[in-house]
């Protein structure tokens, strides 16, 4: 498939500092990629580089195959954006906001900007100067700004910042459908996890700057670690009677067996019956899945944990 | 030109919503009605016993006529010109750092080069409103406390010469746009605006005005013949060098620098 969004060993740095180091990003078309990172893993200064903000110390952004530059105005057609907080002129309100962008865009006619407003439902607020607008609203506002003219590409950097749990579902499912029925391409920056682990369609990690695990969403039941929590009265014996029965590595922690076989995770009714037979019922059997906060948590911490 | 014209239309919205754009027209109404107070004063010294330190002010303008006047209008539009011009400069390319909006504006089918130009454009118009309201409100309030001695040929030598003063001082504004972009915001080019006025007054001063672009609108000001205070073609040279510099410095600083 097609690459629309792809970066070359793309680094960035300010004096000694290391912002973003060869980063190397392929999203295909139609894919809403979730980039996720701590708060200054170099997520940002990423985005920027996509839109040229940025100039990249080495390497090169591309977007639908051409480079990426601060005077690509013909690219910039194609994409939508949205980088860090948005912020709107204090004193214009909602509508008159997106006339300004809709000119720059060269859209015709008023009523994109009525499409718009109705789509992020910002009816009740288009006539309200930006500078009162809630935090919420501020953002639905600039993810106006992304989506006004139908982009083949969206860029957004934190788009659910400030949204309340109902418009985070709102957006979530604004860009799956913009993904799955229009074949928009997403990329999308969060630090919240669980978030973009409901609806990405491939992740990319960035710790300190560089890019250290990139995986399609649906490979993360394999990465995601599993192991079979038991409980008994007595977990000594019972994690006795596991080792005798074959079974590896059973690490007794908070009054719980934490075993990593992946027997037992396949098979925890053959601990059951062991356990049982050998006068030493379980009290708990569980099958516990990683999820990508705490997969995400545990690859940067392979990667030099945080600091 | 759809470039061009897509980005004026967007700064012409900005600048209708804004209180500056009005601040700025008020203080530019008020500035002639004080001046033409002065001239009341100076015209009947028992007022000016009144206000005190005003009287002493008053004697400012020399001639208690047209020509004094006219002159000193003249020097409000080089001093008061450059501090409000700079300031008019200094909002309409430093707000979009202040707003935090420089981001919305960089990424779009629009060149910045356009917005730029816009920005500078308007820049133009709206200096050219402040030049015109000096005018008519000082030429108004002039004729209604009644100074003696106009002539149309004493008009027509200070418009032309008002003309050039206030095109000079306009052109001086594009190096603070530079300033205001390379230190994303107003601050550092207003301290600039401020700077160049003081090095204006020190280095007209020891007579070196005719090389100093921003002390040009004002040697031009002062009545001719003034020792040390001659203009020469090198002089308007240096102001539009000076001038394209600020321009084209502005416009490269927004197509390359990095924005953070």
């Amino acid at each position: 498939m097609q690459n629309v969004i792809r970066t070359v060993n793309l680094s960035k740095s300010y004096s000694d500092v290391k912002a973003v180091s060869e980063i190397n990003l392929n999203v295909r078309k139609g894919e809403i990629y979730g980039f996720l990172g701590l708060n200054g893993a170099g997520k940002t200064t990423t985005i920027r580089m996509l839109l040229g903000l940025i100039k990249p110390t080495s390497g090169n952004a591309f977007i639908l195959n051409e480079k990426v530059h601060a005077n690509h105005n013909e690219l910039f057609k194609k994409i939508g954006y949205l980088v860090e907080i948005p912020y709107s002129y204090p004193n214009l309100t909602v509508r008159e906001n997106l006339e300004i962008i809709r000119r720059l865009r060269f859209i015709s006619g008023k009523k994109p900007v009525d499409d718009i407003i109705d789509k992020l439902q910002l009816g009740a607020y288009a006539n309200r100067k930006a500078k009162n607008l809630s935090l919420g609203n501020a953002q639905r506002l600039g993810l106006a700004y992304a989506l006004i003219h139908n982009p083949e590409i969206l860029i957004l950097d934190e788009p659910t910042n400030g949204l309340d749990p109902a418009g985070i579902f709102e957006i979530r499912e604004m860009l799956s459908n913009l993904a799955k029925n229009h074949g928009v391409t997403v990329f999308i920056s969060s630090h919240i996890l669980g978030e973009i682990s409901r609806f990405a369609t491939r992740i990319g990690i960035i710790h300190q700057g560089k890019m250290v695990q990139e995986f399609d969403a649906d490979q993360l039941d394999i990465l995601c670690k599993k192991q079979l929590l038991i409980g008994a009265r007595d977990l000594e014996l019972a994690g006795k009677i596991i080792l005798q029965n074959g079974f590896s590595n059973p690490v007794a922690q908070n009054g719980i067996i934490h075993l990593d076989d992946s027997r037992a995770i396949e098979h925890p009714e053959q601990i059951a019956t062991i356990l049982v037979n050998a006068g030493c019922p379980p009290s708990l059997l569980k099958v516990d899945e990683e999820n990508l906060e705490s997969y995400f948590l545990r690859t940067i911490e392979m990667n030099g944990g945080i600091k | 030109m759809k470039n061009f014209t897509a980005a004026l239309v967007t700064e012409c919205m900005k600048l209708r919503r804004s209180k500056i754009f009005w601040i700025t027209i008020v203080f530019f109404i008020f500035v002639p009605l004080m001046m033409g107070l002065l001239m009341l004063v100076a015209q009947h010294p028992e007022i000016g016993e009144k206000l005190g330190l005003v009287g002493a002010k008053a004697k400012l303008f020399g001639e208690n006529n047209w020509e004094g006047y006219l002159t000193m209008l003249n020097q409000l539009v080089a001093t008061i010109g450059l501090i409000g011009f700079g300031f008019v400069t200094s909002w309409v390319f430093g707000r979009e750092y202040i707003d935090r909006t420089i981001t919305n504006i960089l990424c779009l089918p629009v060149s910045r080069t356009a917005i730029v130009t816009a920005k500078f454009s308007i820049v133009v118009l709206w200096c050219l409103l402040l030049v015109l309201i000096i005018l008519v409100a000082g030429i108004s309030i002039g004729y209604l406390i009644g100074i003696p001695g106009w002539s149309d040929q004493l008009f027509s030598q200070f418009f032309s010469k008002y003309i050039l003063i206030s095109g000079l001082t306009i052109l001086l504004s594009s190096p603070v746009a530079f300033i205001a972009s390379y230190g994303r915001g107003i601050i550092a080019a207003l301290a600039f605006v401020i700077l160049m006025l003081i090095m204006s007054q020190f280095i007209a001063l020891v007579g070196l005005g005719p090389y100093f672009p921003w002390a040009v609108p004002g040697v031009l000001s002062v009545p001719e013949g003034t020792e040390g205070m001659e203009l020469f073609y090198g002089s308007y040279l240096i102001v539009i060098i000076t001038s394209l510099a600020g321009f084209l410095g502005t416009i490269t600083w927004w197509r390359y620098a990095d924005q953070k």
